[in-house]
């Protein structure tokens, strides 16, 4: 991608779409990484991300909570 | 079960476990906040980065820039060929920081809006075993406050989830209660 582009994302013009799309919640940072990969690397990566979301969810377990005054572990 | 920064660099791992494998392995004092917080609490809606609030202490962050210089972190909001330093005093001179890193992205917060700061993002966390290694993880009601706070629509989606969540286990709890006030209802 070209600097123009780069500069794009990362300091959106005001009124612009990117600018807008910046106050909804998105961050363009990711965005624009993606937009350099290829197609296929999109692909992988949301696989990626997929797989490995998943594997959080299905590994996860809760072993303790922190104290609400002292921050220590119970 | 395996741990350890040699695992990071299989092409089989998700990037979200090497993530936290890295932080996990590295000793560094955080905070799971954000999307994938909101993923470990029952949330469904898909996140595409790690979000922790880090400790200021000093030696955490020679710990934490250590972990992100073995994963070549270079700042997500500035040119590529922006010259930056990544040490510990760097770290000490800002507060949040967006990474790329080998290990995908990663967002490192001193200070979450709408919580605090690490202590108070800390206090009240609940402790996962996230592979092999133990995080904190943003209690809920806190998680809602920041995404509250963060008050875009964006945020405002997650929050509106969350508090079914939150309404739910509350809900639960309070029948619990009820069994063991009357155990035979």
């Amino acid at each position: 991608m070209a600097v123009k582009d780069d500069d794009y994302f990362l300091n959106p013009p005001p009124g612009s779409a990117a600018a807008r799309a910046v106050e909804f919640g998105i961050d363009l940072t990711l965005t624009l990484e993606n937009l350099r990969l290829s197609p296929e690397e999109r692909i992988r990566k949301l696989d990626d991300h997929l797989a490995g979301i998943a594997k959080l969810k299905a590994t996860a377990r809760i072993i303790g909570r922190h104290d609400e005054r002292t921050s220590k572990p119970k | 079960m395996t741990s350890g920064p040699a695992n990071l660099n299989s092409d089989l791992i998700p990037l979200i476990e090497k993530q936290v494998r890295l932080l996990g392995s590295s000793n560094v004092d955080c905070v799971i906040i954000g999307g994938v917080a909101a993923t470990l609490h029952g949330s469904e809606i898909p996140t595409s980065d790690l979000d922790v609030c880090y400790s200021r202490d000093p030696q955490n962050l020679e710990r934490l820039a250590k972990a992100l210089q073995s994963v070549d972190a270079r700042l997500r909001n500035a040119p590529r060929d922006l010259p930056f330093i990544l040490d510990a005093e760097t770290l000490r001179r800002g507060l949040n920081f967006t990474f790329w890193t080998n290990v995908g992205s990663l967002d490192l917060l001193g200070e979450v809006k709408g919580v605090g700061y690490y202590e108070d993002v800390l206090s009240g966390s609940l402790i996962f075993e996230l592979f092999g290694f133990p995080f904190a993880v943003v209690e809920l009601g806190r998680l809602i406050a920041a995404k509250r706070a963060a008050g875009r629509p964006k945020d405002l989606l997650m929050v509106v989830e969350l508090e079914a969540i939150l309404e739910r286990q509350l809900q639960a709890k309070a029948d619990e209660h009820k069994k063991e006030i009357k155990p035979d209802e």
